[in-house]
């Protein structure tokens, strides 16, 4: 096991390094950041050279992207042009309610997808299953924006229940959550259904069924269980995806998250701020992926110890 | 059966769910029917303390390293100028209590006694010395604020509380500049004991309120400072700016009274936001002035009849009046009428598409010519008189094709390289109100945001207005130019910018910035 983790830590190293090339010289396809920092002034020749030179940007670009991976290294994101800020302390500022935010879409995603999908297999054609069919429907066309309006316009403005937008507490949570989960859920609940009603046809459901096991045990032991795979690579997916994709729901909500400083950053071209947090958002994809493998062999202990179906 | 109660079951429950959503989300034209909200006025509980809607966040708060209005509208509270522009417009003292020009290129400033910066500091002709060294030496020549004040050649302490300020050229908007972000005085020992980085986050000034607290893209609060110097001018304790990117989440806080004003307020919420008991609506004529610039070094419209035709051919009043419904303010060269140098006298291009067609004829224009016009992707409104624009050049015979672009690339180098088609949107804030930096930036050869257009006589008369601090001469002079650039067309003046308003009624005194800097001298609460 263990040596499998490192394994994979070190295809880490290869990833980032890939990533950081990417990021490192698109970000620079964008255009000239020291113009943008000038605004509409008049700088002479010699304002422009020196700003150029103090952020770096007179070197070839092979040697800056040298100097980037070397600071990398020391875990030193450089300085955000714009702020003056180190842009490690910045991402980390960013940190927790980015998590925060996904965390809580992924858990309201699972409350609705989890019974949901499961009951619909279950009754597959009764009312139940219709009902969660057309919800995964609406929950897969709804635009979440337009769903982040309407939680707000209900819930905050005309019943006063929750905050409106901002992070302050758990009560501000609960909206951007929702928002983020409910368009998940609609996809999660379709996976599950499919899932189940695929192991619910297998011998070994219902070889436990005529062993005399109760049907919840049947349900969730024999059958949730191994419909899960498919289930948590989705998940861990998606969960890395709201990391930092759930950037219209942070801009609904002015939920400080770190997609919401990576559009702005890439708007006003600050090169650092969108390297780092690039890089940092696939540090956690990685980290993501690697749990969702090592669930796996929780969930299949037959991958844990590499056997095949044989 | 079952499956249908299902379905049916479900559609009500959406129904409810639209209507109940019908108040907020009214769009101009179903607007006036939207019902009455009328909630509690919630803000009343937050006593003498303020919440203000922000757009954006500065991320630095040193003023030499910022040119937005995100910043001043925070900072104008925190710093002072030597002279500073009241809510009306004008200039009056600041720091300064008096100055006087001993020749054009010589000012003798008489300083306020008695002010200190928040930390405790005391300010005096040193720290006003050491703010314009600051500005003009190697560390403002890094940042945008440097290029407006170029004309200073240095400050010399002639008193404790005496500068005298040295130009190396005549400038006529000196002052108005002074009142500027660059120019506000900032605390040296401060700067030099806890360096720049900490003073780009937390900023020390001598205002009337103190920043003390900013966390970044969320909110900046800032307390009434107890040693100002006009402390019986503010009454509110506290002042939270909270950054809310979404005009629609930010009319959500102001309907559940989380804010008591709001910026920048969409005109198509303008009747939801009336709908609310404890709302008014204020609106400001700003300086910000939009127009369709006009890329001069392209065919056809480097021909003067292309341009001037295009100017009869497109009904600017329906624009503003359908579009912008009515909150905009029509002009006739590009500076709003708050402006020095704005000619009263000139009327704006009339909507004559008969005339346009016959310029268009003379010029040997084909029908159906193609016209590349660039503007913005972000920005809905302007999309809208795009369309209105293309609209009304088809009726003369010509074709527009719009390419929305991304903004920062549109402004940035499009424009600059000349690469933003035969026209593109043009706006721009005019901060000096005076013509003086508009037209010397839109006009003056080879100006970053000039790519193209030359002109002998512009030339002179920019030189002209720069080369005396008499206002009479320069307004002649303005006057002889606005006219030379209105026959030029240059650009389709379109409009210049009203900024609507949100504010709870408890708020009593309070007036909205025509720049957008907010002063709270003055605000109460009830």
């Amino acid at each position: 096991m263990l040596s499998y983790i490192l394994r994979r830590l070190s295809h880490t190293v290869l990833v980032i390094i890939a990533v950081s090339l990417i990021i490192f010289f698109a970000i620079r396809l964008t255009g000239d950041p020291v113009s943008i920092m000038f605004g509409a002034g008049e700088p002479s020749q010699q304002a422009v050279e020196e700003l150029t030179a103090k952020l770096g940007l007179d070197k070839p670009v092979w040697e800056q992207y040298i100097i980037f991976m070397k600071d990398l290294v020391t875990l030193d994101f450089g300085t955000s042009y714009r702020s003056n800020s180190p842009v490690l302390g910045m991402l980390l500022e960013r940190a927790w309610p980015t998590i925060a935010l996904a965390l809580g879409g992924m858990a309201v995603a699972l409350l609705i997808a989890v019974p949901l999908g499961i009951l619909s297999a279950i009754y597959k054609g009764k009312s139940i299953d219709v009902f969660s069919r057309i919800f995964s429907l609406l929950g897969i066309s709804f635009p979440n924006f337009w769903l982040a309006f309407m939680l707000i316009l209900i819930f905050a403005v005309q019943l006063k229940w929750l905050p409106v937008s901002g992070f302050d507490g758990f009560s501000s949570l609960i909206l951007p959550s929702i928002a983020l989960g409910l368009i998940l859920s609609g996809i999660l609940v379709r996976l599950i259904r499919t899932s189940m009603l695929e192991v619910l046809k297998m011998q070994y459901v219902t070889t436990a069924r005529a062993k005399g096991i109760r049907e919840w045990l049947v349900i969730i032991r024999h059958a949730f269980r191994n419909a899960l795979l498919p289930t948590v690579t989705f998940v861990g997916l998606q969960f890395g995806g709201l990391l930092g994709g759930a950037v219209i729901v942070e801009q609904v909500f002015s939920w400080p998250g770190i997609g919401r400083l990576i559009v702005d950053s890439i708007n006003q071209r600050d090169y650092p701020v969108v390297q780092g947090g690039v890089i940092l958002l696939a540090l956690i994809m990685i980290l993501v992926n690697l749990i969702v493998d090592l669930c796996y062999s929780l969930i299949n202990p037959k991958i844990r110890t590499g056997r095949g179906d044989n | 059966m079952k499956k249908q109660k299902w379905i049916a079951l479900l559609l009500v429950c959406m129904m409810i769910i639209l209507s109940a959503c019908s108040g907020g989300t009214s769009t101009k034209n179903d607007s006036k029917n939207s019902s009455k909200y009328s909630g509690e006025n919630s803000a009343v509980k937050r006593g003498n303390e303020l919440a203000i809607r922000v757009a954006g966040d500065p991320q630095n708060w040193d003023p030499i390293d910022t040119f937005l209005l995100s910043w001043s509208t925070v900072a104008t509270s925190v710093f002072e100028g030597l002279v500073s522009r009241s809510l009306d417009l004008e200039i009056q003292p600041g720091l300064a209590e008096s100055w006087e020009y001993k020749d054009e290129k010589t000012i003798v400033f008489q300083l306020r006694q008695g002010v200190t910066f928040h930390n405790g500091e005391p300010f005096n002709a040193e720290a006003v010395k050491f703010t314009f060294d600051r500005l003009l030496g190697d560390e403002g020549q890094k940042g945008p604020q440097y290029s407006n004040y170029t004309s200073i050649d240095n400050v010399e302490v002639t008193g404790e509380y005496e500068v005298t300020m040295h130009l190396n050229s005549i400038d006529p908007v000196l002052l108005t500049k002074l009142s500027g972000y660059g120019a506000v005085i900032v605390p040296p020992k401060y700067i030099q004991e806890q360096g720049a980085e900490n003073f780009d986050m937390k900023p020390v000034g001598t205002g009337p309120f103190k920043m003390t607290d900013y966390q970044r893209d969320k909110q900046v609060v800032i307390e009434r400072y107890e040693d100002y110097w006009n402390k019986d001018a503010v009454k509110l304790d506290k002042v939270t700016f909270k950054v809310i990117p979404e005009t629609a989440t930010a009319l959500a806080e102001l309907q559940t009274g989380n804010i008591d004003i709001m910026t920048r307020l969409e005109v198509s919420q303008a009747a939801t936001a009336e709908g609310t008991d404890f709302i008014e609506l204020m609106d400001v004529s700003t300086p910000t002035a939009y127009s369709i610039r006009f890329d001069t070094a392209q065919e056809p419209v480097d021909d003067v009849r292309v341009r001037q035709a295009i100017n009869y051919a497109i009904d600017k009043e329906t624009i503003v009046k359908e579009i912008l419904a009515g909150y905009g303010n029509l002009i006739s060269s590009f500076q709003s009428n708050l402006s020095f140098g704005y000619n009263k006298d000139l009327e704006p291009y009339p909507y004559d598409p008969e005339k346009a067609k016959k310029l268009l004829a003379e010029a040997n224009i084909p029908e159906g010519t193609t016209l590349e016009f660039f503007i913005p992707g972000t920005d809905g409104t302007f999309k809208e008189i795009a369309q209105a624009v293309a609209f009304y050049l088809e009726e003369v015979g010509l074709k527009a094709s719009i390419n929305s672009v991304e903004n920062t690339t549109f402004q940035s180098e499009l424009i600059p390289q000349g690469k933003a088609g035969h026209m593109y949107k043009n706006g721009w804030g005019g901060w000096t109100l005076d013509f003086d930096n508009t037209a010397y930036l839109m006009y003056h050869e080879g100006e970053f945001w000039n790519p193209s257009f030359k002109n002998e006589k512009v030339e002179q008369l920019l030189a002209a207005e720069r080369a005396t601090i008499d206002n009479d001469e320069r307004q002649k002079v303005f006057k002889e130019l606005t006219e030379v650039l209105y026959e030029e067309a240059t650009e389709v003046n379109l409009y210049s910018e009203v900024e609507i308003y949100g504010v709870n009624k408890r708020i009593k005194g309070f007036q909205p910035p025509h720049d957008g800097r907010f002063r709270f001298e003055g605000v109460t609460v009830e």
